[in-house]
Order: C-alpha cells, then sequence, then structure tokens
C-alpha cells in the first residue's frame, strides 16, 4: 500500500472514530475534519502542539467536472494561527497552512511532490461568518490552485449546551479542475462536540463536511 | 469561667475551621471571543482536568465561565487564565465567589 493510501486510510479511520472544523483545535486537542463531495474529497487529523501549532495528515481525491481529469493527494501538513483577536462578541483569525507530499493522477505515471501553502482569515459572532481562503496545490506540470469565500448567519442565538442551526453560502473555483464557480448552499450544525455542513451545489452535487476534536 | 472562655474560643476556632474546609470555592471568569460552541469546548475540556475542578459552566452569550473547586481543594487563579489562554480565549476579569456552578448558572440565566 502507498503513502497515500496509508495517510488516506488513517484519516478516514481517525475521523470515523471521531469528528472537528477551523483548521486546529486548542493545545493538546487531535482534530478530525473532512469535506466531501463528488469532485472533491478531503480528510484530515492533525494534533494541536501549542495553542496556535498543530502538525497532521490527510488526503484529498479531486476530479475535474468533465470526469477526465483526477488527482490524489497524500500529505503531512502544518498549520499555524498566525493572529488571534478576540473580542468582547466577536473572534477574528487568520491562518496559514502548508502542506508536502506526492501527487498522482491522470497524464502523467508514478508520483509527483506537491506543495500546498495557503492563507485562510476569518470573522465570526455568535450570529454572522465570514471567511476567505487560498491555498496553492503545486507540483511539477501541475496547478490546482483553490480559492473558496464563505458567509453566512445563525438562524437564532443558542446556549452552550444546544445546537445552533446556520445559512452558509460558499463560492469556490479549483483551478484546472473547473471552468466555472462552484456556489453551495449549506445548512451548518454547530454543537459542543460536532461540527457539520451539509448542502447541494448549483451544479446539483452534494456536499459534507464535518469537524470532531476529540 | 475561664475554662468557659477556653471552651468558647475552641469552639469558634472549630467553627471557623470547619466553615473554611467545607465553603465552596469557585472562580466566575468573563472570557473574550467565546462566540461557538464548537470552539469553546476546549475551554471546558481543560478546565475540567484540573485536579481541583469539580464542575465547569460555559454561557456564551454572557461570556461566562465558572470554575467549582472539589471540597476542601483551592482553585489556581494562574492556571485556570493560562488554561483559557492556550484553549485560544482572553481572560477579561477573574472574580473568586463562595457560590457553586449551579448558582453561578442560575444567577446568570436571571440575568439573560
Amino acid at each position: 500500500m502507498d503513502l497515500f493510501r496509508s495517510l488516506a486510510a488513517l484519516a478516514c479511520l481517525l475521523s470515523a472514530l471521531q469528528v472537528h472544523a477551523g483548521p486546529m483545535g486548542f493545545k493538546d486537542s487531535t482534530m478530525a475534519m473532512g469535506d466531501l463531495g463528488p469532485n472533491w474529497r478531503e480528510a484530515w487529523v492533525n494534533y494541536a502542539l501549542t495553542p496556535r501549532d498543530a502538525l497532521g495528515a490527510g488526503g484529498i481525491w479531486m476530479r475535474s467536472d468533465d470526469k477526465q481529469i483526477t488527482r490524489e493527494f497524500a500529505e503531512v501538513n502544518y498549520t499555524r494561527l498566525v493572529k488571534r483577536w478576540n473580542a468582547e462578541h466577536s473572534q477574528a483569525n487568520i491562518w496559514f497552512l502548508g502542506g508536502i507530499g506526492p501527487v498522482r493522477g491522470t497524464g502523467f505515471a508514478g508520483s509527483r511532490l506537491m506543495l500546498a501553502p495557503g492563507l485562510s482569515a476569518d470573522f465570526e459572532t455568535a450570529r454572522l461568518y465570514v471567511s476567505a481562503t487560498a491555498r496553492l496545490y503545486r507540483a511539477k506540470g501541475i496547478n490546482h490552485d483553490y480559492g473558496a469565500v464563505r458567509a453566512g448567519f445563525s438562524f437564532y442565538e443558542t446556549d452552550y449546551d444546544e445546537t445552533q442551526p446556520w445559512l452558509i453560502v460558499e463560492a469556490r473555483r479549483m483551478r484546472g479542475l473547473s471552468e466555472s464557480t462552484e456556489i453551495t448552499p449549506m445548512l451548518r450544525f454547530i454543537n459542543k462536540r460536532y461540527f457539520i455542513e451539509t448542502g447541494v451545489s448549483t451544479s446539483k452535487q452534494a456536499r459534507f463536511n464535518f469537524m470532531y476534536i476529540f | 469561667m475561664k475554662s468557659f472562655t477556653i471552651k468558647l474560643i475552641a469552639l469558634c476556632a472549630i467553627s471557623m475551621l470547619t466553615s473554611t474546609v467545607f465553603a465552596t470555592e469557585s472562580v466566575k471568569i468573563t472570557v473574550n471571543g467565546m462566540v461557538c460552541a464548537f470552539c469553546a469546548q476546549g475551554i471546558e475540556k481543560r478546565l475540567g482536568k484540573l485536579p481541583a475542578t469539580q464542575a465547569v459552566f460555559v454561557d456564551l452569550k454572557k461570556r461566562v465561565v465558572a470554575v467549582e473547586a472539589k471540597p476542601g481543594q483551592k482553585l489556581d487563579d494562574k492556571l485556570i487564565r493560562a488554561e483559557i489562554t492556550d484553549a485560544g480565549y482572553d481572560v477579561v476579569k477573574l472574580e473568586v465567589s463562595g457560590l457553586t456552578v449551579q448558582q453561578i448558572k442560575s444567577e446568570v440565566a436571571s440575568k439573560k
């Protein structure tokens, strides 16, 4: 079994055992997360070594809209909370994500080394959420740069022990895989134990995301 | 008379000692940045693991975290501040309270 399959199996196994979001949890926590759809399947697990640094491993399977191109990327990754602003009724964050590992897929034999650095920023209150993420997926002859923006609101404020429903709309693009911007309205459910999102894109593709800290 | 005075002093001393040992000790903390239950779970988990912790209460709307000590144990304010910081949040105010977590919870609920 090659490196990709091993890492992907590990990520899936751990994420099946427990379910988390935000790219990392609190110090000494392990977080699993997944983003699952017909053309993009991603799962990874990381461990927060400090309140600001996490190391992890995961896998991404991506496919073009016309189903002619597929990629499998297995990565070890580093997440850094670059800056956090905690205000009375809001929080804002800037994150750095860095991944490295082999990619393989359509159009070339064997595997190539892929680098995947990225930045993400978010702002949230108990009722509003906005975020933007840009991540490069580069290997020799391959460019699948990724960009996404999200915005949404919660239907009502909840107590700590209750589940809070949100409506989130995401727009994202994946270079070299899709020529269109994928728009996905999703229902988000936040509980102190789990974080899940589910929706259907304007191109009628189902989507399921989860995060879990254990 | 002398014997009575000694007994009275002894009784008072025992009474004070007893009330000190069994009094509830809690801290009530005001925290900035708590906007989501999923993210704030780190506060509950980290504070819940402290050896002196009996109970933890988190209220997102009022930005309040309360920790109650086990009977006869003392909470370490500096450690509590550090745990909340390590969970990713900012401590604005920390007050020592003689109330239980349940009483603090009721007090916070009555102010909503």
